[in-house]
């Protein structure tokens, strides 16, 4: 077979060509320097028109209600939290490449470590709008924090709601304080580089005069580890506590103990799929495909794999145990979630997470750009359907059938989830312009001849 | 690819006094787990279903690390992996340790009474799985299945060891992803067979992961334990703080990774408060059990994470040796915290108790030093063993 | 422009190992006050520079610690102390709801006064102007070179034989640097007038703009929207209806909760005959009776029913209750004359609901058969 290409004595290099260090500067920093082509300005415009179709709806909703969207009762939750769930899910992947990554002493990081914490950024600054969004009243969002009033009223802090909004909060800052940290000897970098004086000082500023002094290192890799020490859990707690929302409840579908693992892997299976998605449009654009390698392409579908496994083992657990808990209500859920009005939805959530993933099974298909890309979007798509399943299909047919309904989506639930993706790309557009997209000084540090020969 | 022969002497003997000691251990802990089936069937039957599971847990998760270093890709491991095989030749002993138990199926599983089951609506409802003819089905295949895996992954193992072919690493590579799967079934099976099953009434979707979270822990602890034990004794002398660090890293991750879980378990069923499965957790706070509760969390936890915390701690060999003992006690009264209320009553401790971990540990020392003998002690021809020995942090 | 005293001695070097070494000789050599310069971190550098562990560590516990302890303080004086609910059925303090605030807060605050703790207490911003920037050296080192930099306030120093020892470990580029005049003498106070103008600035900005948005900016529209509604309150006027009222009187016939309709008006004889006593004599009907009547009735009746209260003179007195005539009164018709009033006495329907009024019938047979009584009641 194939077993001739690899020699498990050798290491494999991580940065391909064995450039030199200079050179990376230069190849990290070109689009920084470079005007945008014509391909940068096309996408920007697609992103920037949902971005804004995105932004009308959201006003809209705020000016005139929530009557405008889909939610009614029983289904009282849709799109809005759907989305959420969604987004904090695909930061998970930045802050597991980052920190966990890390700490594994996986240096294959190295190429897609910046980018995708920024991407965990800007995911959570997308999932952030909807829980505002759906507020009945979102111009009083202090009101979910406590702060002291004159109402005399505290917020409840035994509602998984609430948890929500310090884990999200947490996580925004922290990640925000970690990527930060992790830019400051870029930046200083290229304020030792720069030719623009506006930018010198722009750089200057925010490297908080970083010289690359080993005393500082010394510091700064400590502090860096602790961040990613931290930063694991946390991320882990995020998607645990955005289970929580619902596991704490008592609906069939919903009150189950397996939520917390499932919907963290869950989350890293589809943030996963959007960082290799993402990163197949940026190695390519910007020349970086020796250092945002095929074999990291590969580790990144070989981690889908296995946490779309882990999310197929939770479907397999949580259909078993539905019909080993002898409840006829349990029992009931899954079978109207497979059979009932949703059936389509829950098929397109089993192939798309269950069955297409397996493919990466093949190392071929693991590395062909094309298949991979393909298999990454229907990754994201079956992880929406996934929480739309959960979420719509418990609600809408619970313990009473006279209570029983239906959701179906407005233009502007559509819209403002369009706008989302629009957000989301429009942020990652700029950001690739703006600041370096893979981590200077950690490529340094990996490529060959980068450490000491003994120590 | 010929091994520098400093990686460390090859095939080897315990120490005397060690085996010595091992077939002791085994022979007491048959005698008094013996006389507790003839003083009170009921208790050593659960006893039983202890020391089986715990047996379990340890083989399925130290066969578990051979596959995940496979699968991984990992460097760090490879001068270490055969620990982990020769824990893994318990499993083959595994289902032995079951077998007493098949003759007394009554006394510990209310759901195979037929006549309990026919009197209650859930338990017919459940009886196409909780019944013994399809448990017994099971017990055969998913340790038949683990059998057929362990033997795999050893014969490609040592046979690398004399022919170095890296092809065999490739076949052990796609054995693992084969493996991984078949392992969560495994493994989920063992436990609600087992555990869950004591309960018929209560469930819930975590508990496999659960349990794998202390499979993991075991295999881990336990593999550490021998390893910085044979490293003191020059067994595996070029293993560095490097490695011992990843190995406390490792513990240190699991045990958070298994307080997480049983948080999860604790925290959703105390929120929704539904009578159908609080029940199972009351039962672990009345009659003395309350105790054994916090003194689980205290053990498996608390103490753990500060033990393990600092960066020192992971890669300091009397702090790695001490946790791993420590751990490996916290999982075993895990599982007994797991089984024994099924007992009724209060918390049962005594002589009978003793019984099955001390023919466990007289168990691993027996495999051991008899694995010892036959296998080298590191994997010689492994392409990456060189690699693996030279890995810095 | 560096035209200040002298600063350091620098030298470049190509390779990780030749830094590494350079470092080693020169701390071996006594040197205290120096710095290696990297563009990544290098493997080794810290024992090579005979560097001890970082406490930063430390700080982080601490912080950590703070976290937990004063959100679950905070937590539980809330839920305890200042406003106990009862949430879930639980009781007031559910540690296993603290879990996830708490955790989270503590990652928050470990995480991020570590990450300033660094650049404040470490990297000394803001005071972070310094020689080596802007030096070609310094551009060296951040792109791909390897730097030792040698202060001249090292009690070693001695700047030909600094140029020597480097020049001797492969050092290339030796060059000096020197202080910016400007820069030393400038130092960033904490108390510097423009600093404390921004933050004062900043102070009222903020204030400003959070009392704008939540005393004024929330009466405003489309906040406000939901406070002003389109709905009738209770005495609004509405040119929905022709008297301009937007209260409406009730339909013609509605009967208020209790109060049915009497329909004996002007009909005593068939009051007498139709009405019947619902209630029975017992103690506490009668207790009832006699508590009304003596608050109602007896103002005029006199406390036996007698027709003799204090009234008398003063108005027209009542004829006594215990005549043949009204004892042998059907208890209907009493209740005709309660309701509807008779002769002098006004109607009582007002004053006393329809069952006190039953009470005091029976009250006043009671009365009655007291002021009549026979040899054989005493049994």
């Amino acid at each position: 077979m194939s077993t001739a290409a690899i020699d498990y004595t050798q290491e494999v290099p991580l940065i391909e060509g064995r450039p030199r260090a200079s050179e990376i500067d230069a190849t990290i920093a070109a689009p920084l320097d470079e005007f945008p082509k014509r391909g940068w300005w096309i996408a920007f415009a697609v992103t920037a028109s949902m971005l804004a179709f995105g932004g009308y709806c959201a006003f809209e909703t705020v000016w005139q209600g929530l009557g405008l969207w889909g939610i009614n009762i029983p289904v009282a939750w849709g799109f809005d939290m759907t989305s959420l769930v969604f987004w904090i899910g695909i930061g998970h992947a930045g802050t597991l490449i980052s920190a966990i990554l890390f700490l594994l002493r996986q240096h294959w990081r190295t190429g897609i470590a910046r980018f995708a914490e920024a991407m965990t950024i800007f995911a959570v600054i997308c999932a952030g709008m909807f829980p505002i969004l759906h507020l009945g009243r979102p111009w009083l969002p202090l009101y979910l924090t406590p702060y002291p009033n004159q109402h005399g009223v505290w917020i409840n802090f035994m509602s998984p709601l609430v948890w929500d909004v310090f884990a999200v909060s947490t996580y925004f800052t922290v990640s925000l304080v970690f990527w930060y940290v992790g830019l400051i000897p870029d930046l200083a970098t290229l304020r030792d580089r720069t030719t623009s004086k506006l930018k010198k000082i722009i750089y200057s500023i925010f490297s908080l005069g970083w010289r690359h002094s080993n005393r500082h290192w010394h510091h700064y890799e400590r502090a860096y580890l602790i961040l990613a020490g931290f930063a694991t859990p946390l991320v882990l707690s995020v998607h645990t506590i955005v289970s929580f929302d619902f596991a704490v409840s008592v609906l069939p579908g919903w009150h189950s103990t397996i939520f917390p693992p499932y919907f963290v892997a869950g989350a890293i299976f589809s943030g996963f799929a959007m960082v290799q998605n993402a990163l197949i449009f940026v190695r390519q654009s910007f020349n970086l495909k020796h250092i945002i390698t095929l074999n990291h392409l590969e580790k990144m579908n070989q981690i889908i794999i296995v946490t779309g496994s882990m999310v197929g083992y939770s479907y397999l657990m949580e259909f078993f145990i539905s019909w080993y808990s002898g409840s006829e209500f349990e029992r009931f859920v899954f079978i109207n979630r497979a059979l009932g009005p949703y059936a389509w939805a829950f098929w397109v959530m089993v192939s798309c997470n269950v069955l297409f993933p397996q493919l990466f099974w093949i190392k071929k298909i693991r590395r062909s750009v094309p298949i991979m890309f393909v298999i990454g979007v229907l990754v994201n798509v079956g992880m929406w359907m996934e929480r739309f399943v959960i979420i719509v299909t418990s609600l809408q047919r619970d313990f009473l059938p006279s209570s029983w309904g239906m959701y179906y989506p407005t233009i502007y639930d559509i819209g403002i989830l369009m706008g989302s993706f629009g957000l989301f790309f429009t942020l990652i557009l700029i950001f690739v312009r703006v600041l370096p997209v893979v981590s200077i000084v950690d490529t340094k540090a990996v490529m060959e001849g980068g450490q000491p020969k003994h120590h | 690819m010929s091994v520098p022969l400093s990686a460390g002497p090859l095939r080897n003997e315990l120490p005397r006094k060690v085996t010595r000691l091992a077939w002791i251990l085994l022979a007491l802990g048959i005698v008094l787990y013996a006389a507790g089936y003839m003083v009170d069937i009921k208790r050593s039957a659960l006893n039983n279903v202890v020391g089986f599971l715990f047996l379990a847990s340890l083989a399925s998760g130290s066969l578990f690390l051979v596959a995940l270093e496979y699968i991984a890709g990992a460097v760090w491991s490879v001068p270490m992996r055969r620990v982990s095989e020769f824990l893994a030749a318990l499993t083959p002993l595994t289902p032995l340790l079951a077998i007493p138990l098949f003759f007394h199926l009554r006394d510990v599983f209310e759901w195979s009474h037929p006549a309990a089951a026919a009197s209650d609506s859930v338990l017919m409802s459940k009886s196409p799985y909780l019944n013994v003819t399809f448990f017994v089905v099971r017990f055969v295949c998913v340790f038949g299945l683990l059998n057929l895996f362990y033997y795999s992954f050893i014969r490609n193992s040592t046979r690398q060891d004399v022919s170095r072919e890296q092809k065999l690493t490739t076949i052990n590579i796609r054995l693992a992803a084969l493996f991984m799967p078949d392992f969560a079934v495994i493994v989920t099976l063992i436990a609600v067979d087992w555990a869950m099953s004591l309960e018929p009434h209560w469930y819930s979707t975590i508990f496999g992961v659960y349990y794998f979270a202390g499979t993991v822990l075991a295999g881990l602890a336990a593999a550490t334990y021998i390893i910085v034990r044979f490293h003191e004794n020059g067994l595996l002398p070029r293993l560095r703080r490097d490695h011992f660090y990843s190995l406390g890293a490792l513990l240190f991750a699991f045990i958070n990774f298994w307080a997480y879980i049983a948080f999860s378990q604790f925290l959703l069923t105390w929120y929704a408060n539904l009578p159908e499965e609080t029940f199972w957790f009351v039962k672990r706070w009345r009659d003395g059990w309350q105790y054994v509760s916090v003194l689980l969390i205290l053990v498996q936890f608390v103490v753990p994470y500060f033990a393990l915390l600092t960066q020192d701690s992971k890669m300091d060999p009397k702090r790695l040796k001490l946790m791993s003992i420590w751990i490996l006690f916290a999982h075993l009264l895990d599982i007994y915290w797991l089984v024994m209320p099924s007992y009724g009553g209060g918390v049962p401790l005594s002589w009978m108790e003793i019984g099955y971990p001390v023919l466990l540990a007289g168990l691993v020392l027996v495999v051991l030093s008899y694995e010892v003998k036959r296998t080298n002690l590191v994997p010689v021809g492994d392409p990456k063993l060189e690699r693996g020995l030279n890995f810095r942090l | 422009m560096n035209d200040g005293p002298l600063y350091s001695v620098t030298a470049l070097f190509d390779t990780p190992d030749a830094i590494i070494r350079a470092a080693e000789e020169v701390s071996t050599g006594g040197y205290t006050k120096y710095d290696v310069n990297t563009p990544f971190p290098v493997h080794g550098m810290d024992k090579a520079m005979k560097l001890r562990q970082s406490r930063l560590g430390i700080f982080t516990f601490f912080f950590g610690l703070l976290g937990t302890v004063s959100i679950v303080g905070f937590m539980t004086w809330v839920t305890v102390t200042d406003y106990p609910l009862v949430i879930g059925g639980k009781p007031f303090w559910t540690w296993p709801a603290f879990v996830p605030i708490a955790f989270e807060i503590t990652v928050l605050l470990a995480a991020v006064l570590t990450a300033i703790t660094m650049i404040v207490l470490y990297f000394r911003f803001p005071n972070v102007s310094h020689p080596l920037h802007d030096t070609p050296y310094m551009k060296k080192v951040s792109s791909d070179r390897f730097g030792i930099s040698i202060q001249a306030s090292d009690p070693k120093f001695d700047e030909a034989a600094v140029r020597e020892l480097l020049r001797s470990l492969g050092g290339k580029e030796i060059a000096a640097i020197y202080f910016d005049a400007e820069d030393l003498s400038h130092r960033q106070e904490l108390f510097d007038p423009k600093f404390l103008g921004v933050l004062a600035l900043t102070a009222v900005v903020v204030s400003g703009a959070t009392y704008f948005s939540f005393n004024t900016l929330l009466d405003m529209q489309p906040f406000s929207w939901m406070s002003e509604q389109n709905k009738l309150k209770a005495q609004m006027p509405s040119d929905f209806s022709k008297d301009g009222i937007g209260m409406r009187p009730p339909v013609e016939g509605t009967v208020a909760r209790g109060f049915l309709p009497y329909p004996f008006n002007g009909k005593p004889e068939e009051a007498g005959k139709d009405l019947v006593n619902p209630l029975l004599p017992t103690p506490a009907v009668l207790a009832r009776g006699k508590a009304k009547f003596l608050t109602f009735c007896s103002p005029c009746h006199g406390n036996f029913a007698r027709g003799d209260s204090r009234l008398q003179g003063q108005f027209p007195s009542p004829p006594t209750l215990h005549s043949d005539k009204v004892r042998n009164r059907p208890d209907g018709s009493i209740y005709n004359v309660i309701t509807e009033g008779q002769n002098v006495m006004p109607s009582y329907a007002s004053q006393i609901l329809p069952e006190d009024r039953w009470a005091i019938i029976l009250y006043i047979r009671a009365l009655q058969r007291a002021q009549n009584a026979k040899e054989s009641d005493l049994k």
